[in-house]
């Protein structure tokens, strides 16, 4: 075998170029987000330049105008920011996990689970700001009922999107039958919690949740190397001095409690986690640690995208928005399912 | 080609590196497949783990690094306890190219061999010079150089297989366990490997453990053979004293003829039976 010396000065290799163009995807996915969230500021009943709407948030201004956007707009376009960005995480990890592009906390009942924990929290009309801790509790419960029933020695992924349908469809009963028997004056966040919806967006709410995720983004960030080991499988990994069962572990919580997070902010918001991992990969090749950053700004860009189709571009009022998104979405998965006839993500050798 | 011919030097007597498993039992639940084997592998040597299919030979593998708990007897590295090591510093000092290592989808070859750095890095830890210096040499001593920017999944077989064990190398620990690395190779690529590990254990020192299936190039290639049968130890030593005709046939019911190999002189299992004219 030949040993080749190396070129002083070699062209931009795959790794550079590749790493630029996230990058340069990146900052898109930026300036669409504070192009979003000026949009999301400015308008509605009350319409201002985007420029004033800015200032308004700062304090600054026609005191109507903070009102409005202080009070009633900042906090449901901070909601959709980081719902978005969480579920689009979550899912970005979890199809990595499972090394499956249908694996997604809305498709596996975490995201059902998460909500189901926070209505029942409602329920008993405890603070707001308790919301975030129930709907992971909810979601940490989901879990272990899917591993306890799709656990057969070792996670196949079939049985787990099929049980997950089933625990997602079970929850979501739940839901329903709890909402039906709340108070008048809580039937209106039943939307919230059926559909996904940022109506009932609140600051108290936005503050916990927000906080609770950037912790979170802030993990899975430095998650970014364990994940490439781990996609060389366990052998290997474990052969690098990695213990698989352990970091799956880890990040399989992570996973779910971004998901339940963004649940506690959004309701089950649908085919958001699913759909932007495959938005990025198509867009920025194979996932990196750069492409995880991208994942989440691509997911609040969608999300509050998303919702402000529903608040401005629809005729009917008052559509949730996880109702656009599952339009949106549900072709996407049909899509996918079909593609997925033919084994191509896998490659081992 | 070149042709090494190690298969007869005396080994050398050095302590560092060697790998020896002590009244070793390796289970798959209730099935024991490996049994009660006391077995030292010599440290700077090339040893080449032979034996039928289903004799215990990648459970042994497995069992020597941290992915089979041994269900009793112990695995000692110079002494320590290697299921009893932390997992990185185990993961400094041996490497495993699994038999069927997956592949990320599209991942390049530059980048599969950097994660070969990752026992060495700390979390937040910056990509280092030394890291690079390595990645560039496992790179280089593979022939890999020039296919950096390639995807791996679009390699042929043996420059993929060059590419897994560029990623070990890149690991830079001082011993090396291949779990069938040429098995799914032409027989050109299948000397290019082993040519690979003899440039490996002469220039740079590694200690070698292979698991191979041609006794031949197993008897050409290794200093030291181990011969397993239903998971235990038939044999172990140099191929030339090791390797006879009542042993072939014994674990692999193969009645044969073993003579010196033309080229190298070291022995080559002629198995008897009819021909096609």
């Amino acid at each position: 075998m030949t040993a080749l010396p190396l070129p002083a000065v070699r062209p931009l290799g795959e790794r550079a170029r590749r790493r630029r163009r996230t990058l340069l995807l990146c900052a898109a996915a930026l300036a669409a987000l504070v192009a979003l969230t000026s949009l999301g500021l400015a308008s509605g009943q009350v319409s201002m330049a985007p420029g004033t709407a800015l200032r308004a948030l700062l304090g600054l201004g026609d005191p109507g105008d903070v009102l409005v956007v202080q009070q009633f707009r900042a906090p449901r376009v901070l909601a959709a920011l980081i719902a978005g960005a969480a579920l689009a995480v979550s899912g970005s990890l979890l199809q990595r996990l499972f090394r499956n592009p249908l694996a997604s906390p809305d498709v596996v009942g975490v995201t059902g689970g998460a909500s189901f924990g926070a209505v029942l929290l409602l329920a008993t009309g405890a603070s707001q700001l308790l919301t975030p801790l129930a709907a992971l509790g909810g979601g940490l419960v989901a879990a272990l009922a899917l591993g306890a029933f799709a656990w057969r020695g070792r996670v196949a992924v079939g049985r787990l999107v099929l049980v997950g349908l089933a625990v997602q469809a079970g929850l979501a009963a739940a839901v329903n039958l709890m909402i039906v028997r709340f108070p008048a004056e809580l039937a209106s966040s039943a939307l919230q919690w059926t559909t996904g919806s940022l109506y009932g967006s609140t600051w108290p709410g936005v503050w916990a949740g927000g906080g609770a995720v950037a912790v979170a983004l802030a993990a899975a960030a430095l998650q970014g190397r364990r994940l490439s080991v781990l996609d060389l499988g366990d052998e290997s990994a474990a052969a690098l001095g990695l213990t698989p069962a352990r970091a799956r572990l880890h990040l399989l919580l992570l996973t779910i409690a971004l998901a339940s997070l963004a649940a506690a902010l959004s309701g089950p918001v649908g085919f958001v986690a699913l759909a932007v991992p495959h938005l990025v990969r198509f867009l920025a090749g194979p996932p990196t640690p750069g492409t995880l950053a991208l994942t989440a700004l691509a997911g609040a860009a969608l999300l509050l995208g998303a919702d402000l189709i529903v608040l401005h571009l629809l005729p009917v009022h008052g559509l949730p928005v996880g109702a656009m998104t599952a339009t949106l979405g549900a072709p996407w998965l049909l899509i996918l399912m079909i593609r997925q006839g033919r084994p191509v993500d896998r490659s081992t050798s | 080609m070149t042709t090494s011919t190690l298969a007869t030097d005396p080994l050398a007597t050095s302590t560092r590196n060697e790998l020896s498993c002590q009244s070793l039992e390796l289970r798959y639940g209730s099935r024991t497949v490996v049994d009660g084997l006391d077995l030292t592998l010599p440290g700077g040597a090339v040893t080449a783990i032979v034996g039928p299919n289903a004799c215990g030979k990648s459970t042994l593998l497995r069992g020597l690094t941290r992915l089979l708990d041994p269900a009793a007897g112990t695995v000692t590295l110079d002494g320590s306890d290697v299921h009893r090591m932390p997992a990185r510093t185990l993961a400094k000092r041996l490497g495993l190219l699994p038999q069927q290592p997956v592949t990320p989808e599209a991942i390049t070859v530059e980048s599969l061999v950097r994660l070969g750095r990752y026992p060495h890095q700390r979390m937040l830890s910056p990509w280092s010079a030394t890291d690079q210096a390595a990645v560039e040499e496992a790179l280089t001593r593979t022939g890999t150089a020039e296919l950096r920017d390639q995807p791996v999944d679009r390699l042929s077989g043996g420059q993929r297989q060059r590419a897994w064990i560029a990623l070990t190398l890149a690991q830079d620990t001082e011993l090396l366990l291949l779990d069938e690395p040429t098995t799914f190779l032409d027989l050109r690529h299948q000397l290019e490997v082993l040519d690979l590990v003899a440039e490996l254990n002469e220039e740079a020192g590694r200690t070698v453990v292979m698991v191979l299936h041609d006794l031949g190039q197993a008897a050409r290639y290794a200093d030291h053979l181990v011969v397993l049968h239903e998971g235990r130890l038939a044999a172990a030593g140099p191929p030339a004293e090791v390797l006879d005709a009542a042993l072939v046939e014994a674990v692999f019911q193969v009645p044969c003829q073993v003579i010196p190999d033309p080229e190298t002189g070291t022995p080559l299992v002629v198995p008897r039976g009819r021909a096609r004219r």
